[in-house]
């Protein structure tokens, strides 16, 4: 019994440590679910407008059950949330949002590739991810999570992102080669 | 002074200005309650709309966090010096960015309250939700305006309506001063001729009239009633003028019987002296002869002679009697008076005196009040009072106790002289037979006299302007009473 409560303790403690990267995934799990508002997908007509809005992880999900917690109940219209964890490159094409975890940072350009000209807005914390082709990045600035967009990749993509979301990001472009 | 004594014009004008007022004051307080109202609404749909633009461009800096961009955003208001404060609370309820940037304590909320818009503490306060598409809210925004622009809104509309009011409130005067004239001016010209009228009784005055409405029938009926009253006193004029002269008339004509009346009575008193006068002669020659046959011839006449003669010189002295009082009643008459003051008490005494001398065989008690005076011809009065004494003696020669008063009493003011006796009275049917001449309620067999001696005193009492009157009972006495 005193054991059970040793391990409760040291699991709460544990979680306490956590604590602020569990705040900062909590925004950041916010702001995936709030870039569907701000954000256009050029969808064919046909689709189903009940269809569900997905929202893939790609590698190490830093989430947990937060970003689930998140868009439990939430819709956009009359679409529901999905989260799908996604462990093959070919399991994204289905998504509308791509959140491309930093353990995937070294095949960063390769994920990117395959998703080219598909409207997926692909959103990841990695470093310099905007600038190397990514739509959104997600940068630590002194305690806040800031915005660093790439506009081009979205145009290309034909995902057409909302000026009030571009006014409260940072614009960056890909360098030339 | 009292409002109902004010004069009708200022009246009718207070009036005017009272209901012009009134109304004025309702329409002011209506155009600025509907001023007020209109601008509270106005300005309230004013801030929703800032509101929702307000929100509407937050919903990015709501959705990311954005403390920057919030308050840059909310730093537009700085444009509008109403506005006082704003602020966006995240999803969470927390304040993510407020306005001013260094907002005083207690004027942001800490927490959004229930959407909506309300006037609270001199501030309108409103909250509205930040949402982005149909049903995503983001959070809320909090916004207050002061009340400044609906207290300048009030102040204005009020400057407008006093401005308003107070040239309405000169023109409504000017207006009333101008047309209260027609009902005034009737009304102060009737007042005007009524007060002419009474003061100087001039009745011939008219009141002007000014149209056919009430106050024209209210000016015909009193013009009507001063012509009726101008012909009234025309005729009463008439009437008093031709009194007048008819007593004038009567006048003369009684002034003309005076003067021959008097002239008859003189004559007649003319005639009466000498007719005595001249008789007196011849009967002292019947007198005179008749002795004379007595004393020479006496011897030579038998008895029933005599007798005859005694009987002719008795008769003949009588008629001297007879003839000297009418002589006397004729002088009292044609004699001069002389008025001054009398003692009535002390000439009576010296009557009584002398007839308690002259005819100590029958002796009479007399009561003569003392005092007694009165303003007359001192040779009358003594004849006045020497015959109504003797009178009073001579009448109580058969009573075995005889008593005669002397008094007075005032009567209505007038002195009223009293002789009273308890004689032989007299029958007070005969009472205005008492004072003629030659009238006699008794013989001569049973009390002496001429009759004439009441009548002298008749004239006497009536050239003294005076009056005489009896009060008598049979064999209970008589009481004269006289005034002067």
């Amino acid at each position: 019994m005193a054991f059970l409560t040793l391990v409760t303790v040291l699991t709460s403690a544990l979680l306490l440590v956590q604590s602020p990267r569990a705040s900062e995934y909590q925004v950041k799990a916010v702001f995936l679910f709030n870039f569907a508002q701000f954000v256009d997908w050029r969808s064919p007509p046909a689709q189903d407008p009940r269809a569900p809005l997905l929202i893939g992880i790609l590698g190490d999900d830093p989430f947990g059950a937060i970003l689930d917690e998140t868009v439990r109940g939430e819709r956009l219209g009359e679409r529901p949330f999905e989260i799908r964890r996604l462990r093959q490159l070919r399991d994204i094409e289905a998504c509308n949002i791509l959140f491309i975890s930093r353990s995937e940072n070294e095949r960063v350009e390769q994920i990117l590739a395959a998703v080219q000209n598909r409207p997926i807005l692909t959103v990841s914390d990695g470093d310099d991810f905007a600038k190397r082709g990514g739509m959104i990045q997600f940068v630590n600035d002194k305690n806040r999570i800031r915005l660093r967009i790439n506009v081009e990749a979205a145009q290309a993509a034909n995902v057409t992102i909302s000026s009030k979301l571009l006014r409260v990001a940072e614009i960056v472009r890909t360098p030339p080669r | 002074m009292a409002i109902r004594d004010w004069p009708i014009k200022r009246k009718l004008t207070a009036i005017l200005l009272l209901i012009s007022g009134l109304v004025l004051v309702l329409t002011s307080a209506a155009f600025v309650t509907y001023e007020v109202v209109t601008f509270r609404q106005t300005m309230r749909n004013n801030l929703a709309t800032r509101a929702q633009i307000l929100a509407a461009n937050s919903t990015a800096a709501l959705a990311f966090a954005n403390e920057a961009d919030a308050r840059e955003i909310l730093a537009a208001l700085k444009a509008d010096p109403h506005m006082v404060a704003a602020a966006l609370y995240g999803r969470d309820g927390r304040v993510l960015a407020a306005y001013p940037a260094a907002a005083a304590a207690g004027l942001i909320p800490a927490a959004p309250e229930p959407d909506g818009y309300r006037f609270e503490g001199g501030r309108l306060v409103g909250f509205t939700p930040v949402a982005q598409g149909a049903n995503q809210r983001l959070g809320t925004l909090y916004i207050a305006s002061d009340t400044k622009a609906v207290s300048d809104a009030l102040r204005l509309s009020g400057i407008i309506a006093i401005v308003v009011l107070a040239i309405a409130m000169l023109a409504a005067y000017a207006m009333a001063a101008a047309l209260q004239g027609p009902i005034s001016a009737p009304i102060l010209a009737l007042a005007e001729t009524a007060t002419a009228a009474s003061t100087r009784q001039d009745y011939s005055l008219r009141a002007p009239k000014f149209g056919e409405d009430e106050l024209g029938t209210l000016t015909d009926a009193f013009n009507q009633m001063l012509g009726r009253i101008e012909e009234q006193k025309t005729e009463l004029q008439q009437h008093a003028m031709k009194l007048e002269q008819r007593v004038a008339e009567r006048t003369k004509e009684l002034e003309r019987r005076a003067v021959e009346l008097q002239a008859a009575n003189s004559e007649l008193d003319a005639f009466a002296y000498s007719v005595s006068h001249d008789l007196r002669a011849p009967l002292r020659s019947i007198d005179g002869f008749s002795q004379v046959l007595l004393e020479d011839y006496g011897a030579q006449l038998d008895e029933g002679g005599r007798d005859s003669l005694q009987r002719v010189r008795a008769a003949s002295q009588r008629m001297a009697t007879l003839i000297d009082d009418l002589l006397k009643l004729a002088r009292v008459t044609r004699a001069e008076m002389r008025t001054e003051r009398v003692d009535l008490s002390g000439m009576a005494r010296d009557i009584v005196a002398d007839i308690e001398r002259t005819t100590p065989d029958h002796q009479v008690e007399f009561a003569i009040a003392p005092g007694l005076e009165a303003e007359g011809d001192v040779r009358l009065l003594r004849v006045v009072l020497d015959n109504l004494l003797r009178n009073s003696w001579k009448y109580t020669g058969k009573q075995p106790q005889p008593r005669i008063e002397f008094t007075a009493v005032d009567e209505n003011g007038d002195r009223v002289f009293v002789i009273k006796d308890n004689g032989a009275g007299f029958d007070m049917k005969y009472a205005d037979k008492l004072f003629g001449v030659f009238q006699r309620l008794h013989s001569t067999a049973e009390f002496e006299g001429t009759g004439v001696g009441l009548a002298t005193v008749r004239r006497i009492i009536n050239r003294h302007g005076g009056r005489i009157w009896a009060e008598g009972v049979v064999d209970q006495g008589a009481t004269f009473y006289f005034t002067l």
